[in-house]
């Protein structure tokens, strides 16, 4: 297993190019404008703060973040 | 070193495709019925699909050394027309001695509603009547997680279904966790646009540990592809984890899980055909 230098090593350029992809998304939104009240957005920045957080399983909690939460029909779980 | 793809749509794919894969050391493939993306007008369409699914594909698999075997359902988002479901399903029980058929799938939710559940639970005990192995598709993105906890509360309160038995697939890092607490064998769906990528695969199976879960492409008519399958291979192999552990992983596991159908013919040990 690489250790977590070599895993930076690794990762860093890829981890570098979605961040710029991911800005370049939010700046071509800003010039769009009126999107920025749409819920959708709003849960995306949230996401995103997660990103800055310390603590395990960020991939988990964004997806919490981006589910659904209506109860389910019939009452099922 | 040889591979299995456990979920893939031949029917929306093209002969380069199986080349690839047979490049690539694909041995065998299992094709669950699924959204053509389109909803077909009649049960009669589904009467042709079975059809392609059945002989068809596993006619032009063999050309390429793979072997090919389906599933047979209505799936969820068709299943949204009950009366057409119903009809859909009652073709299913002659097809089920079929021996390339290995079960009923991929059976589960798209929106999670009234009448997809009811038809789910009806196809669950279609399933439990004929003793057939289940393949569980779960809800896309947003509706992934909600779906996800009522299939695995149907499936845990009916006594006649073994969760050895069962495959809930396309499993995301917010729902492994749930599906094999219950017991159940675990999909990895590697399709980045909307599952996951081959790395966030490999760190699944990094954290939860090869044992009942199986990797797959779901490649089907959109953007998506037999490469992600090898892509994951070459990932798990480039953190350097033994070819042992990428050969149970990607061969031996859906051996195991498919292997509980008298049908399937591939050993888990050797690749060799059994019989």
């Amino acid at each position: 297993m690489p250790d977590s230098k070599e895993m930076l090593d690794q990762t860093l350029l890829d981890m570098r190019s979605r961040c710029l992809s991911l800005a370049a998304d939010l700046d071509r939104l800003d010039r769009a404008r009126e999107i920025g009240t749409d819920p959708r957005l709003r849960q995306i920045r949230e996401a995103i703060a997660i990103l800055l957080e310390s603590g395990p399983n960020r991939a988990e909690r964004i997806h919490l973040i981006l589910s659904d939460k209506t109860p389910p029909p019939h009452g099922k779980k | 070193m040889k591979l299995i793809d456990p979920h893939i749509h031949c029917v929306s794919r093209t002969t380069d495709d199986y080349q690839f894969m047979a490049r690539c050391g694909v041995v065998a493939v299992s094709e669950p019925a699924f959204w053509a993306g389109f909803d077909r007008s009649s049960a009669s369409s589904f009467a042709d699909y079975f059809h392609h699914l059945t002989d068809v594909e596993p006619a032009r698999a063999a050309q390429y050394g793979i072997e090919h075997y389906s599933w047979l359902c209505i799936n969820a988002k068709e299943a949204e027309n009950v009366s057409l479901a119903r009809e859909v399903v009652r073709l299913i029980p002659p097809l089920l001695d079929h021996p390339r058929v290995l079960g009923i799938g991929e059976i589960g939710l798209n929106k999670n509603t009234p009448n997809e559940i009811m038809v789910f639970e009806e196809q669950v005990g279609l399933a439990a009547e004929h003793n057939q192995l289940i393949l569980i598709h779960t809800p896309h993105l947003q509706d992934k997680h909600k779906g996800t906890a009522i299939i695995i509360d149907i499936l845990k309160n009916d006594r006649r279904i073994d969760p050895r038995r069962v495959l809930i697939d396309h499993c995301e890092e917010h729902t492994i966790r749930m599906a094999r607490e219950a017991g159940f064998w675990c999909g990895l769906t590697i399709y980045p646009r909307s599952k996951l990528t081959p790395q966030r695969g490999v760190d699944i199976l990094e954290q939860f540990g090869p044992d009942q879960i199986c990797v797959n492409s779901a490649s089907d008519w959109g953007e998506s592809g037999p490469h992600t399958l090898i892509d994951t291979l070459l990932e798990y192999r480039r953190r350097g984890h033994p070819e042992r552990d990428a050969i149970e992983i990607f061969y031996n596991n859906p051996c195991k899980f498919f292997g509980q159908s008298p049908r399937w013919k591939l050993s888990a040990t050797c690749g060799n055909i059994v019989s």
